[in-house]
C-alpha cells in the first residue's frame, strides 16, 4: 500500500533533516505501528504521506499513485485523524460531521449512510446534537476519529489517538481500530503506548532521528532484528576462574552478577548453558532476546531523553 | 524571591516574542508620529495653513481692493489662485480641493453704505467641519467689519476714528451683519443647507469600524490552525484558495450587515435621540459599490493579518493597531486638509482614505458611480494584493 524510498525531508531553515533516507514499506491491509520517541520524526513522515508537507526528496507511492504529483488522487480514499482535537468545539458532533462531510463533497444521498457509519463505529449516536465542547476527552477522541472515516479510507493515519483518555475509552477506540482493520482498511497508527501497539500492530517499525532503526513484525523484531540478545542473572556473582571460563564465548559483558550477550547464537547459548552448569553457577532469571515492546525499543533507542 | 522570580519570567517571555516587542514598541511610536503630525498645530504659523480658498473679486473698486488685502493678511487661511471660471472654483470645493470660495459680487464696494447692501458670498465645502466653517465665518465677519467702518470712518478726520463705536461717521457695525452670505455646497432634496454632523461622521466611523472585522476573523483563524483543522481540510484535500474563499465570503456577508445596520443608525437611532439624520445621497448603487469594495478591503486585510501572526494576541493589537494608523493617516481622525502636506500625500495611500472619500462623494458630494469609480477601483486592488500574499503565506506554511 505505502512504498517509501530515500525519503529525505528538512524543514525551512532547520540545520538538520527532520527525516533521513528513509524505506519503509507498508502492506495492503497491514495495521502498522509507528513507534519512536519525540522528536523522532513520526509526524513529519505521516504529514508528509498525508499531503500536508511538501518538497521532500525520494520516492513515495501510495496504492501505486505517485506524491506529490498525485496528492489529490491518494487524499481521496486516505484520511489523516490528526492528533489535536482538529474539529469546531463550538459545532455540534453532527454539525462538524456535516462540516466535513460538506468538504468532502460527498453527496447528499450518501451523507446519511455516511454520517451513521461513522457515528456508529465511534460509539457516538446519542451525542449527536452535543457541542463538542461539553464532550469529555475521550468522546472528543472519538469525535476525531468519526470524522477521519467519513470519505471510508482504505488507507487511515492515526496519529496518537489514544493520547489522554480513560482505559475505556481506550479500549473503544483500539477496538474500533482493529474492526476498521479487519474490513480491509490500511492502518498507519502512532503512539508511546507500547502495549497498545504489541496488541495491537501487525507490524512495527521504530524511527529515530529521521531513520527507520527497525521494521517488522512483532516476533521478528523481538526475536530476529534484536539478534538473539541473551541477558543471564546469576544467584552470586562469578569468581575470576568462573570468568575467565565464560570469556571463551566472545563477546560476553558483566555487570555485577549479570551476563549479557548481545549477538547470542543457538550454538554460543547451549555453550553458556553448559558453561554455567560445569561452574556451579546458579541462574536466577534469563532473557533470550526481548521479552516485550518496550524493551526493544529502549535498547533500539536508547535510554537517554530525547527532548 | 517568588515575586523577582515572576517579573524574571515574564521579561524573559516578553524579550523572546519578537511579535510582541514589535506591537509594545514599534507600533506606538509609529502611532506617535503619526498622530503628531497629523495633528499638529495648524494654525501655529503663516507656514502651516490648512485651510485654503478661492477668492473672487468681481467688484474691483477701492474697498473690495481693501478686502482682499485684509483677507491676504489673515495668516490663517491661504488664498488659492483663482485660475479658472467661478463655476468650476465651486466645484473644486464641492469636492474638496479648496474648503471655501469667497465671492465679492460687482457693485459691492458702491452698494456698501446704500439700503440695500450687497453680500459677499462664502461658500462651504461640504466636507468642511461645523468648527472650521464657524472660524472662518468669524474671520470674514470681522474683516467685513472692519473694511465697512473703515469705509464709513473715511470721510471723518482721521483723530476721530475708532473701532468702538456702535455708530461712527453714520457707520453701524449692525450693518455689517447684511455683509455677508455663508452657506454650504451641500445640498439636501436641491436645498443648500449645512450638513450635519451626522452625515459628515457616519462615513468616517462606519470605515473604522469595518476594518475591525480583522479580530474575529484573524483570531478565529489563528485558533483553527493551533487546534489542527486546517491541516485536516488541507489533508482532505482543501485548497489554499478555497480555505481563503471559505473566510471571505460570510465575513464580506457580515461587513456589509455591518454597514447597513450602521448607515440605520445615522438614518433612524440619530433622529430619534435628538440628532441630526443621516441622509444616504442620490446614487444607491454608488454607495453600494463603494461598500463592496471597503468590505472586499477589510475582509481581504483581515486575512492577511490572519497569515501573517502567530497567536489569538498577536492578532487582536495588530488589527488595533494598524487601523488606529490606517485611520490616523486616512483623514479618518484628523481632517485630511487640517494635515501638513507630507501627511496629506502619505494619507493618499491609506485604504481607509479611499474609502472615506467613496462614501462622502456620495453622502456629501452628490457623486454617483462615476465618482466613487476611482477608489473602488484602488479599494479592490488592495485587497487583491492583501489575499495574493495571504494564499502565499498559506502556501508558505505547508512547508513549515
Amino acid at each position: 500500500m505505502i512504498e517509501v524510498e530515500g525519503l529525505s525531508f528538512r524543514y525551512p531553515g532547520a540545520e538538520h533533516e527532520a527525516i533521513r533516507g528513509l524505506s519503509l514499506r507498508v502492506r495492503r491491509g497491514s495495521l502498522f505501528g509507528l513507534l519512536g520517541p519525540n522528536g523522532s520524526g513520526k509526524t513529519t513522515l505521516i504529514s508528509i504521506l498525508t499531503g500536508l508537507l511538501s518538497s521532500p526528496s525520494g520516492q513515495i507511492r501510495i496504492d501505486g499513485k505517485i506524491l506529490p504529483a498525485q496528492t489529490r488522487e491518494i487524499q481521496v480514499f486516505s484520511a489523516l485523524v490528526p492528533q489535536d482535537y482538529a474539529f469546531y468545539l463550538r459545532l455540534s458532533v453532527m454539525e462538524n460531521l456535516r462540516f466535513f462531510g460538506g468538504v468532502l463533497a460527498i453527496p447528499a444521498a450518501e451523507l446519511r449512510d455516511r454520517l451513521s457509519e461513522a457515528l456508529a463505529v465511534a460509539g457516538l449516536e446519542s451525542f449527536t446534537a452535543v457541542r463538542a465542547e461539553h464532550l469529555s476527552g475521550g468522546l472528543k477522541r472519538r469525535l476525531n476519529l468519526a470524522i477521519g472515516l467519513l470519505n471510508r479510507p482504505q488507507l487511515l493515519f492515526l496519529d496518537e489517538p489514544t493520547v489522554g483518555i480513560d482505559p475505556q475509552s481506550r479500549h473503544f477506540i483500539l477496538d474500533a481500530i482493529k474492526r476498521l482493520n479487519a474490513h480491509g482498511t490500511t492502518v498507519v497508527y502512532t503512539s508511546h503506548y507500547m502495549q497498545e501497539v504489541e496488541m495491537l500492530c501487525d507490524e512495527i517499525g521504530i524511527l529515530d532521528d529521521g531513520s527507520l532503526l527497525a521494521c517488522g513484525t512483532l516476533q521478528q523484531l523481538l526475536y530476529d532484528t534484536a539478534g538473539h540478545a541473551l541477558t543471564v542473572t546469576l544467584t552470586a556473582l562469578p569468581t575470576a576462574q568462573q570468568r575467565a571460563a565464560l570469556n571463551a564465548i566472545a563477546g560476553i559483558d558483566y555487570q555485577d552478577n549479570e551476563i549479557r550477550l548481545d549477538k547470542c547464537s543457538e550454538n554460543d547459548l547451549k555453550r553458556i548453558i553448559a558453561i554455567l552448569t560445569v561452574e556451579g553457577l546458579g541462574i536466577d532469571r534469563m532473557q533470550y532476546g526481548y521479552g516485550n515492546l518496550e524493551e526493544l525499543f529502549l535498547h533500539l533507542t536508547g535510554r537517554q531523553l530525547k527532548d | 524571591m517568588p515575586v523577582l522570580a515572576l517579573v524574571s519570567k515574564e521579561l524573559k517571555l516578553l524579550v523572546r516574542d519578537w511579535h510582541a516587542l514589535l506591537l509594545l514598541f514599534v507600533m506606538p511610536a509609529v502611532f506617535i508620529l503619526v498622530m503628531s503630525l497629523a495633528l499638529q498645530d495648524s494654525f501655529a504659523s503663516h507656514q502651516s495653513v490648512r485651510v485654503h480658498y478661492y477668492l473672487v473679486d468681481a467688484d474691483i473698486s477701492p474697498v473690495s481692493v481693501a478686502l482682499v488685502k485684509r483677507l491676504g493678511s489673515l495668516n490663517e487661511f491661504k488664498i488659492l489662485p483663482a485660475d479658472a471660471p467661478v463655476a468650476e472654483l465651486i466645484d473644486r470645493v464641492r469636492h474638496d480641493r479648496a474648503q471655501f470660495i469667497i465671492r465679492i459680487p460687482a457693485g459691492f464696494g458702491k452698494a456698501m453704505q446704500s439700503e440695500k447692501p450687497l453680500a459677499v458670498q462664502m461658500l462651504a465645502g461640504p466636507d468642511v467641519e461645523p468648527a472650521i466653517y464657524k472660524l472662518f465665518e468669524v474671520a470674514l465677519h470681522d474683516v467685513l467689519a472692519r473694511v465697512y467702518l473703515q469705509a464709513t470712518m473715511a470721510p471723518l478726520p482721521s483723530q476721530m476714528t475708532g473701532t468702538d463705536g456702535m455708530a461712527i461717521g453714520g457707520g453701524n457695525l449692525d450693518a455689517a451683519d447684511k455683509l455677508l452670505d455663508a452657506q454650504s455646497l451641500y445640498q439636501e432634496g436641491g436645498v443648500s443647507m449645512r450638513p450635519s454632523s451626522v452625515q459628515q461622521n457616519v462615513p468616517a466611523w462606519l470605515l473604522f469600524a469595518m476594518f475591525f472585522i480583522a479580530i474575529p476573523l484573524s483570531t478565529t483563524w489563528v485558533q483553527e490552525r493551533q487546534q489542527g483543522t486546517y491541516a485536516r481540510l488541507r489533508s482532505m484535500g482543501l485548497s489554499a484558495r478555497a480555505l481563503l474563499l471559505g473566510k471571505l465570503l460570510p465575513y464580506l456577508a457580515v461587513n456589509l450587515l455591518q454597514v447597513v445596520l450602521m448607515l440605520a443608525v445615522g438614518v433612524f437611532v440619530v433622529p430619534w435621540i435628538g440628532g441630526g439624520r443621516l441622509t444616504l445621497g442620490h446614487a444607491p448603487l454608488a454607495l453600494c459599490l463603494i461598500a463592496v469594495a471597503v468590505s472586499f478591503a477589510s475582509v481581504a486585510y483581515a486575512l492577511l493579518i490572519a497569515n501573517l501572526v502567530s497567536t489569538s494576541e498577536q492578532a487582536t493589537i495588530f488589527t488595533g493597531v494598524s487601523n488606529l494608523l490606517m485611520a490616523a493617516v486616512g483623514g479618518i481622525m484628523v481632517p485630511r486638509f487640517l494635515m501638513p502636506p507630507m501627511m496629506q500625500a502619505l494619507s493618499q495611500f491609506s485604504p481607509m482614505s479611499w474609502g472615506l472619500q467613496g462614501f462622502l462623494d456620495v453622502f456629501l458630494h452628490r457623486g454617483g458611480l462615476k465618482t466613487v469609480a476611482p477608489q473602488a477601483a484602488y479599494l479592490f486592488a488592495f485587497g487583491l494584493a492583501c489575499l495574493t500574499i495571504a494564499g502565499i503565506l498559506l502556501s508558505m506554511r505547508k512547508r513549515k
